[in-house]
Order: C-alpha cells, then sequence, then structure tokens
C-alpha cells in the first residue's frame, strides 16, 4: 500500500515537472528570426507546438462557446492527473504488461484555453459522416469484433469489445479482410493485419500533437514533424507549380502554398488510400493557414473536406507556440522502422501460438487478445 | 569552375541593379507545354547562392564510390568459369534480364581512386561486399546517412532558409538540417548526423558529426565507424548545378582521411517534385515474409528466401518469336 502510494506521488511528480517544463518555453524564447525573411514573406521559420493539451471535438453541453473558463481548465487539468490508467497494474501478468505502458512514458500537456480543437461546424464537432463513410465504419469495427469473440475481452464485456458479443471462434476469421486495413486487429498473418503505428508509417497529415519545424526558402517550405514516438515525417510545400496528375498518390498528399497577404495558405491534393485520417483517404483536401500572431505565437487553421466521408467541410484551430530553437529539442530523425522489434515480434508470437496449439500444449490463439491490451483498460 | 562562378558574382552584382533584368535572365529553360517554368534568382538577396530547389545527383556512386566496371546482376554468383570476371546473376535477379546489371563508373573517390581501409576494415568491407543483400541498410529501407543520401538515385529538395537548410529525400522521406547557427546537439548517435554549416565565400561548407556506425557509403559494401566525421563542400559550378566535396575522416576505419566529388545537377523540367519513396512498407516482404502464416515466397528455410523463379512467358513472347511480330 505505502509502496503504491509512492508510485503515485513519483507519478504525479513527473506530470508536473512535465508541465512546468512546458509553461517555461511557453515564455519569449531568444534568438528570434526577424518579421520577415530575405525573400520578403512573413517569417514563420522556427520549432513549433501546441503547449496545449484540447479536446478535438467539444462536448456538447458546452454548445457553441469556444474558449474555457479557468475553473474548466483546472478540472480538466485534475481530472488528468487522477486518471487511475496512468499507473495500471494488473492482477495477472498478460494485464500487468498491457498496463506498464503508463504516465511515465507519456507526455502530458496543460488543458489549453480552447474548449475544442475543431471550430466549425460553430458546436465543435465534427459534422455527420456521410452514410457510405458509416457502413465503411460499421463493417470495419464488425471485422475487428469477429476477431475478438473468443477473448477473454469479450467474455467479461470490456470496453475492447462494446458492441460485440462472446462466443466460438469464428469461421471467417482466416478471411481476405474486407477493406484496406490501417489499425490493430487480433489477428497477426502478416504485416498487412498490423496498425500503421505497428509498421512505422502512423505519422498522418494533418498532424495536431507533434513538434514541427519551419525553413523557408524562395520557392519551397519544408515542414518537419516530431510526431508519434518516432514515426515524425517530413513535408515540402512548393510555392509555385501545381499539383501533379491524379494518378500520382502520396502519403502526405501533394502541398501547394501561396501568401495571402501575410498569411500562408497551403492547399493539399493527392493523397493516398495508405495513409487515412479518420477514416478520409484519397479524396481527402487539406487548406492550411499559417500567420504570426506575435514573436512566439503562430495562428494555425486548416479546413479539411472529404465529401465522400463528410456530409460539410470543417475547421480545426490552435495557436501553436515557438519553441527554443537553441535547444534544438526536436527529432528530426524519426527511427521507429530501424528499432521496430515490436513487429516481427508479434508475428512471431502468433507462430509460436498457433504452434503450441496445433501440438495441443496451448489456447486457441484466437481466445487470445492481442490486439485491445486486453480489453481497451478502463 | 572557379572562373566561371566568379563570372556569374559579377553579373549577379550587375544584374541586381534592375530587378527586372534579372528576372528576365533568370529564366533558364523553354517552358514546354505551356507548363509554368520557375523563375529562380541566382543568388539570395542577402548574396548567397540559392540552392533552392529539386536536385540529384547523375551518376554511379550509389553503387559504388570506387572505380569499377559494368557487371550482369546486382547479385552474382560463379558461372562455367572459376574467374570473377566470368561469373553470371545469381537467381534474386536472373529473370531481370539486362535491366538487373550495374552500370560501370570511372568512381568518385579522389587522389589514387581508392578507399584507404584499414587492413581489419578492408576485410569487413569485403565480407559486407559478398553479404550485401542481408547487410546493406538500403534493402531494409533504414535512413541512408550522410554522404549517401546525397547520391543515391531519387532526386531531394533542398529548402534554404534564414538560419538553417533543411533537405528532404525522396528515399525513405529522410531528411537533414543544416544548422548555420548555434544548436545544441542530438542527445544520441544519429543515421543522419548533426550538421553544422558556413559559408566560406560562395561555398556551403558543412561539418557532420553524431553518427552511429550504421550506415553505409554505397551497395558496394563500404562502411564506417562511429568515429566519422565529414566535411561537406557545396560550390556552386552555375545556378544549377554545384560541385558536391566530401572529406571523410574515421580513423577506426581508414588509415587516412579521403575524399569524394561529384556535381549535383538542379532537375530543370517544369514542376519538378521531389516525390517520395516511401520503401518501408516496400521492404516488409523481404523484413517479414518468413513471419507470414501463409507465405508469399514458397519456400523459407528460417529466415533463408529460396527463390523459386517461375517466368511465364506469354504465347507469342517466347525468344525470337518476338523477331517474327
Amino acid at each position: 500500500m505505502r509502496r503504491r502510494l509512492l508510485e503515485l506521488l513519483g507519478v504525479a511528480t513527473v506530470i508536473a515537472s512535465v508541465m512546468v517544463l512546458l509553461q517555461v518555453t511557453t515564455g519569449s524564447v531568444r534568438g528570434q528570426a526577424p518579421n520577415m525573411t530575405a525573400w520578403g514573406h512573413p517569417n514563420l521559420e522556427g520549432i513549433w507546438l501546441d503547449v496545449y493539451t484540447t479536446p478535438f471535438e467539444r462536448p456538447a453541453e458546452v454548445g457553441d462557446r469556444e474558449f474555457a473558463t479557468a475553473e474548466e481548465r483546472t478540472a480538466r487539468d485534475q481530472a488528468r492527473m487522477g486518471n487511475q490508467g496512468r499507473n495500471e497494474r494488473g492482477d495477472n501478468g498478460r494485464r500487468d504488461v498491457a498496463g506498464a505502458y503508463n504516465a511515465v512514458y507519456t507526455s502530458a500537456k496543460p488543458a489549453g484555453p480552447r474548449t475544442s480543437l475543431v471550430v466549425d461546424p460553430p458546436n465543435g464537432r465534427i459534422p455527420t459522416l456521410t452514410s457510405e463513410a458509416q457502413r465503411q465504419n460499421d463493417l470495419q469495427r464488425e471485422w475487428r469484433l469477429m476477431l475478438l469473440r473468443n477473448t477473454e475481452t469479450c467474455q467479461s464485456s470490456e470496453q475492447g469489445c462494446d458492441g460485440g458479443e462472446y462466443g466460438p471462434p469464428s469461421p471467417r476469421r482466416f478471411d481476405v479482410t474486407p477493406f484496406y486495413n490501417t489499425g490493430r486487429m487480433n489477428r497477426h498473418d502478416g504485416p498487412e493485419d498490423q496498425s500503421l503505428g505497428d509498421r512505422c508509417m502512423s505519422g498522418r497529415t494533418p498532424d495536431f500533437n507533434g513538434f514541427r519545424r519551419i525553413v523557408q526558402g524562395e520557392d519551397s517550405i519544408a515542414m518537419g514533424y516530431d510526431t508519434g514516438q518516432g514515426q515524425g515525417f517530413q513535408r515540402v510545400i512548393y510555392l509555385s507549380g501545381s499539383h501533379p496528375p491524379s494518378q500520382i498518390r502520396l502519403r502526405h498528399g501533394d502541398s501547394r502554398g501561396r501568401w495571402d497577404g501575410d498569411t500562408l495558405v497551403i492547399e493539399t491534393t493527392n493523397f493516398s488510400p495508405k495513409s487515412p485520417f479518420r477514416g478520409s483517404g484519397e479524396n481527402r483536401r487539406l487548406v492550411e493557414r499559417y500567420s504570426r500572431v506575435d514573436e512566439d505565437t503562430l495562428a494555425y487553421e486548416i479546413t479539411i473536406e472529404d465529401p465522400t466521408v463528410w456530409t460539410a467541410p470543417w475547421t480545426v484551430r490552435q495557436e501553436l507556440k515557438r519553441q527554443s530553437d537553441e535547444e534544438n529539442r526536436i527529432y528530426y530523425e524519426p527511427r521507429c522502422h530501424e528499432g521496430n522489434y515490436g513487429l516481427p515480434a508479434l508475428l512471431i508470437g502468433r507462430r509460436m501460438d498457433e504452434q503450441a496449439f496445433a501440438e495441443g500444449s496451448g489456447p486457441n490463439p484466437f481466445s487470445l487478445d492481442t490486439a485491445t491490451c486486453v480489453g481497451g483498460l478502463r | 569552375m572557379r572562373n566561371r562562378f566568379r563570372g556569374s558574382t559579377i553579373f549577379a552584382v550587375l544584374a541586381a541593379a534592375t530587378a527586372g533584368a534579372v528576372i528576365s535572365v533568370m529564366v533558364t529553360g523553354t517552358a514546354s507545354q505551356g507548363q509554368e517554368q520557375v523563375t529562380r534568382a541566382p543568388r539570395t538577396p542577402d548574396g548567397r547562392p540559392n540552392f533552392d530547389g529539386v536536385w540529384q545527383a547523375n551518376n554511379e556512386a550509389h553503387w559504388d564510390l570506387e572505380a569499377h566496371e559494368a557487371r550482369s546482376g546486382m547479385v552474382m554468383q560463379q558461372g562455367v568459369y572459376p574467374y570473377e570476371f566470368g561469373n553470371v546473376p545469381a537467381a534474386p535477379v536472373v529473370a531481370l534480364g539486362a535491366a538487373a546489371g550495374v552500370p560501370g563508373s570511372i568512381g568518385v573517390v579522389q587522389g589514387d581512386g581508392e578507399i584507404p581501409y584499414t587492413p581489419e576494415a578492408a576485410a569487413i568491407k569485403q565480407e559486407n561486399r559478398e553479404n550485401w543483400i542481408d547487410r546493406d541498410p538500403e534493402l531494409k529501407c533504414y535512413l541512408p546517412g550522410i554522404p549517401r543520401a546525397m547520391y543515391m538515385p531519387y532526386p531531394f529538395q533542398i529548402t534554404q532558409g534564414t538560419d538553417k537548410i533543411h533537405m528532404t529525400f525522396g528515399f525513405s522521406n529522410a531528411a537533414r538540417v543544416i544548422h548555420l547557427n548555434e544548436v545544441t546537439g542530438p542527445p544520441d548517435y544519429t543515421y543522419m548526423g548533426h550538421s553544422v554549416g558556413r559559408w566560406e565565400g560562395d561555398t556551403l561548407v558543412v561539418d557532420v558529426t553524431e553518427f552511429n556506425g550504421k550506415t553505409w557509403f554505397d551497395r558496394a559494401g563500404n562502411f564506417h565507424s562511429t568515429a566519422l566525421r565529414l566535411t561537406e563542400r557545396f560550390s556552386p559550378i552555375t545556378a544549377d548545378a554545384i560541385w558536391y566535396e566530401v572529406t571523410i575522416t574515421d580513423p577506426e576505419t581508414f588509415t587516412d582521411p579521403w575524399t569524394i566529388a561529384m556535381p549535383l545537377y538542379r532537375r530543370l523540367e517544369p514542376n519538378a517534385t521531389a516525390l517520395d519513396y516511401p520503401c518501408i512498407e516496400f521492404a516488409e516482404e523481404f523484413m517479414y515474409g518468413h513471419l507470414r502464416r501463409e507465405q508469399l515466397v514458397k519456400r523459407w528455410e528460417g529466415e533463408t528466401m529460396i527463390v523459386e523463379i517461375t517466368r511465364k512467358v506469354p504465347p507469342g513472347d517466347r525468344l525470337h518469336e518476338w523477331y517474327r511480330r
């Protein structure tokens, strides 16, 4: 009991120090770039970060109110620090390992002034899905639940099985997946059954959480994203030319920028279906706007549209704070793939489970949940 | 080279008097098919050579930095003769015919053209060469490192900022940032190195350190240790070509510093774009295929891929039938 209390205190200290660090860097930073680049464009160069955590969508009860009260922000901070999932100890080996990825490994940002990142529609909620997108979502959910049905997660009605039911392994478990999979599923026949994160390809555009370094040239702007534990990526925004032919499909799309007064406006199209954002693949079109608010703040706004997925375009707004260039705390060498022991280990583990099952010395692999970290910890 | 560039310096100074004149002379090619041709200043407004744009090496250095003759296969095996020059393409590439070969090169290593390995390192290089498929990090889509990224056969973007020069490589979406100002170095050794640059006249000089020793120089097994240090020199030849020189120092691997040199060329076609070569997924079958429940390659022995080549020739396309069409 005493040990557990000490551990909790330790975690709280880590969270507190991360917050202090972040708050320090929200202040003014030495070594500013001048307001204009040598080419006469507004200077957006530097390392930038949204230093706050903000709900992506607004809770319905907040209505159209864009900004939070001081009390609401304090309550959000306290709720996060009290989150028991931050130091989850399981009652058996599998659960214990599943809960081991706790607050020591994940940074926590303080609650921000906004009530949601989505600012348009005015209720701060992503517009309704089209019926086709809803059908795709249902198809994917049903498929993942089908693969979980013989597991402890469904037997004990854990969160990860919501909407599903417990039963014998499905006869469909070896079928070809009826959609292009990019998420974790409870089957490990090959790399295609793994999530893009497991395969070190989870970085996608748009990204709202990571650090980004902006470098501006005459005709191009480079943006290096540090996000997702070594799954960062690079974008080049061309200030001339046009989008390539439509048969060219790119994970981060093709970005063309122009200056609208002091605002950089970037249009991105030519996305690949292999790197979807919230279900939106090749029909995604992004319009991003960057402008300087003051020395250390960039206003960032992005309108996302895909008429095959959402019934209307929607917009996210963030304020990005300058981070110290001198301290250079950005990881611009994403090397998840170079150290990816996890993916082969998942596949090897499953082959061993299958062999043990075939020899009568282990359970049916489909009775084990190797997809949701044992139920999706509540 | 120097003289030519001095000429263009004088030209640039004169031209700066009238911006309109600059723009009219800057057009480096004729726009085709009505597409927009980028007009690019040969110099930045603060007087530096302007490297902003899409670039690519156009040589065989990515195969082997040293001089080498053309050969018939990327992977070779002994054929009828016991001589190395009589080798024939091996199974992994034999179905690709003449497209499976390696082009020859006079080499890019300066001086006597040979890399001055220590005797121990020379033996490792030879082993690397013999085990190319299993050892070359490129085949696994690992970050290519510097200088290799600069002369791989993919375009890369240079974005020349105020106090950073950012290079974005098509291969593996890799990048490097050259810091022209003072910053803290990385917290750990890196694949792509930590680059700190400065201008010496019109030449961009970049010192690169903090390497993790896991990258190669080419597909011939040329390698280095964590003691690697580079000094790169980017000197404009014209507005559209850079003379790129790298001095390589690594006392754990080489007896002396050595230098490679080559031109880098601007991609001049309208709408030139450094498209990504997203190879992580391209390498998955190669790296993890033996771990599938049902394997796509028909026979694996452990991690050894036994490639049985099934090459079905469509009716009418058999050897010699083609000539009779």
